[in-house]
């Protein structure tokens, strides 16, 4: 009985770990994107150094074929990259969501087939090729890798929400809400909706290292936001075409991206660890 | 002779088995066809999304107004959305997926090309995989000490959180050019030569292949250690190679099955990037191109074939996990 007791306490401590590391991580990348951009002497986009000189006690990882410097760029990239996968996770997290539920909930045969069927013919794309595709046809840059993002996801998360809203529904709470005479409305966003979304969130976690590295290789690709702006993907790129020459330019950014999604990946196992515990307490 | 009541209980049973096969069978060969129909579809509709004229923006700002007429005419772009349908539609039976925009050749002929490279590599992929996964996740779920599972898991989602474009470059700095093992260009077709180019971009598909087949498979092995079976395996003395596979790999075996043809999408993925880095002639190096050029039938085909690619792996994959363990419950 003690046993198992202190057993459950070391497990919790094991999973808090990780999402201390994930959170401490995250945290210092996020604060060397705000500080670094700002007391840096030299500009992310401005060349003007001695081009692919290797990293030393002025320009600590070095500088690029251009002559700018990697560490600067490298930290000026943080909220670009950052931003682009956490909006392009949130919208189709939100969207699915409720199209998913929308769909459990919902008696209308007709649609329910419809718009399944459409679910289920967009996740049969290979992820990142559809996305790649759409990009084609929608045009480069930061708001189409978003927009694509957002076309392919919500169809990932409306299945997830689908099946744990037809679960939801059906449950005593809700069945009680109805008695007591509320409104549709009401019901569907303060007792369906968010007993959907702890699943589609617990998701939209993991899908958020998938997110980063995607967006980092559409940008690596020739995908993403023009030119001069600093972004890893975009970075690596241009670092692979002298890579013999000079690895700096691209593994700088590389290890950036992976901090990222390491980060995240802490965080996420953390979470999922805690949540375990929590249920089966 | 009088057959004895349970000869007659199992006859049934076994019909009755034969007939959730066939039932189940048919079902998923219905949902994948349907699946396909509407991945067409949705390949079909995809350059509706482009905005402006998708004709004039392939042809460019300096192309006439006749040249431009002439080519939406060539496409069938003046006609109905449902008769443009049915002829693209129609036109997949008959192995047509139009025309690339640029270099003349059918869809048809540049798919032909250049896919069986990229399958090679998710072969190779998939192959290297497996063989890895198997071995490390016996060796986690055998092994009696916490560290291993604790470690095993850190280092499976590290591993699936590192970027592939990046690793496979890295790959390339070091074996490329360091140790002269992986050439980055000059991709020969002949089958065990071109193992030389092809082992890089594998390994590198490994990455998020192998943590993924190995935990899957870890945990179903935990499950079944818990079975009673297992127990009787150990009682009877049963030969290791023998209790590996009969006791414990064949009966853990369906659920990573059932990933493994998930995971031929997600491979594809990754395969068009390392094709991109590795100078290798397979499609996804085609599908970048005709996305830069923007050769919009080359773009859309490719689409399509792969999401039909992906829709039949994950019927073979449910059927074999079906077969491989019949208490999977399909839904």
């Amino acid at each position: 009985m003690s046993n198992a007791k202190t057993k459950k306490k070391r497990q919790i401590r094991e999973g808090s770990f990780g999402l201390y590391a994930g959170f401490g991580m995250m945290g210092l990348l996020i604060l060397a994107g705000l500080i670094v951009p700002l007391i840096s002497k030299y500009d992310p986009n401005q060349p003007g150094l001695v081009p692919m000189s290797p990293p030393d006690g002025k320009t600590f990882f070095g500088t690029d074929l251009l002559g700018r410097d990697v560490f600067t760029r490298v930290f000026d990239a943080v909220f670009i990259d950052l931003g682009t996968a956490l909006v392009g996770v949130s919208i189709p997290l939100i969207v699915g969501t409720i199209i998913g539920t929308l769909l459990g909930i919902s008696k209308n045969k007709k649609i329910n087939t419809l718009v399944g069927s459409i679910i289920d013919g967009i996740n049969a794309f290979p992820f990142l090729i559809f996305v790649i595709a759409l990009i084609a046809f929608i045009g480069p840059g930061v708001k189409s890798i978003i927009l694509a993002l957002s076309l392919v996801n919500w169809a990932r998360y409306a299945r997830i929400a689908r099946t744990r809203a037809v679960v939801v529904n059906q449950q005593g709470y809700v069945e009680a809400a109805r008695i007591l005479g509320f409104s549709k409305v009401r019901i569907l966003f303060k007792h369906i909706i968010p007993n959907v979304s702890s699943e589609t969130r617990a998701y939209a976690l993991s899908d958020f290292i998938i997110v980063i590295i995607a967006v980092a290789a559409l940008s690596f690709l020739g995908m993403g936001s023009p030119p001069p702006q600093a972004e890893w993907g975009a970075m690596i790129r241009d670092g692979a075409q002298i890579l013999t020459l000079a690895w700096w330019p691209t593994i700088f950014p590389g290890l950036a991206l992976c901090w990222a999604g390491v980060s995240v990946a802490f965080i996420a196992e953390g979470l999922q660890r805690r949540l375990r515990e929590v249920n089966t307490k | 002779m009088t057959q004895l009541p349970t000869d007659k209980k199992e006859a049934e049973t076994k019909d009755r088995n034969r007939l959730a096969l066939r039932r189940m069978f048919l079902g998923r060969i219905v949902r994948s066809l349907s699946v396909s129909f509407w991945v067409m579809v949705i390949a079909f509709l995809m350059i509706r999304l482009s905005p402006g004229d998708p004709v004039r923006i392939a042809l460019g700002a300096e192309a006439t107004e006749a040249a431009v007429t002439e080519m939406r005419h060539k496409l069938g772009l003046d006609t109905s959305i449902f008769s443009q349908f049915y002829h693209y539609f129609t036109g997949i039976f008959h192995g047509d997926l139009g025309m690339s925009f640029f270099s003349g050749l059918s869809v048809t002929n540049v798919v032909g090309t250049h896919l069986p490279v990229t399958l090679m590599i998710i072969g190779l992929s998939i192959g290297l995989g497996i063989i890895l996964a198997i071995p490390i996740a016996l060796f986690v779920a055998l092994s009696k000490h916490q560290l291993a599972t604790y470690l095993f898991r850190a280092f499976t989602s590290v591993s699936l959180a590192l970027p592939g474009f990046f690793l496979a470059l890295v790959g390339l700095l070091f074996f490329g050019t360091t140790l002269n093992w992986a050439p980055a260009a000059g991709y020969t077709g002949a089958f065990p030569g071109n193992l030389h180019f092809l082992w890089l971009p594998a390994v590198v598909n490994c990455g998020s292949l192998v943590p993924v087949l190995s935990r899957v498979l870890h945990s179903s092995l935990m499950d079944t250690l818990d079975e009673e079976f297992v127990e009787t395996g150990v009682i009877r003395g049963v030969r290791k190679i023998r209790f590996y596979w009969s006791y414990m790999l064949r009966p853990s075996l369906a659920p990573t099955v059932v990933l493994l043809s998930y995971m031929v999408g997600v491979m594809i993925g990754g395969t068009v990037i390392m094709e991109t880095i590795f100078s290798l002639p397979g499609i996804g190096r085609e599908l970048i191109t005709a996305v830069d050029s923007r050769d919009y039938p080359v773009v859309q085909g490719v689409v399509m074939i792969f999401g039909l690619i992906v829709v039949f792996f994950s019927f073979i994959g449910d059927l074999l996990g079906y077969l491989l363990d019949r208490r999977v419950t399909l839904s």
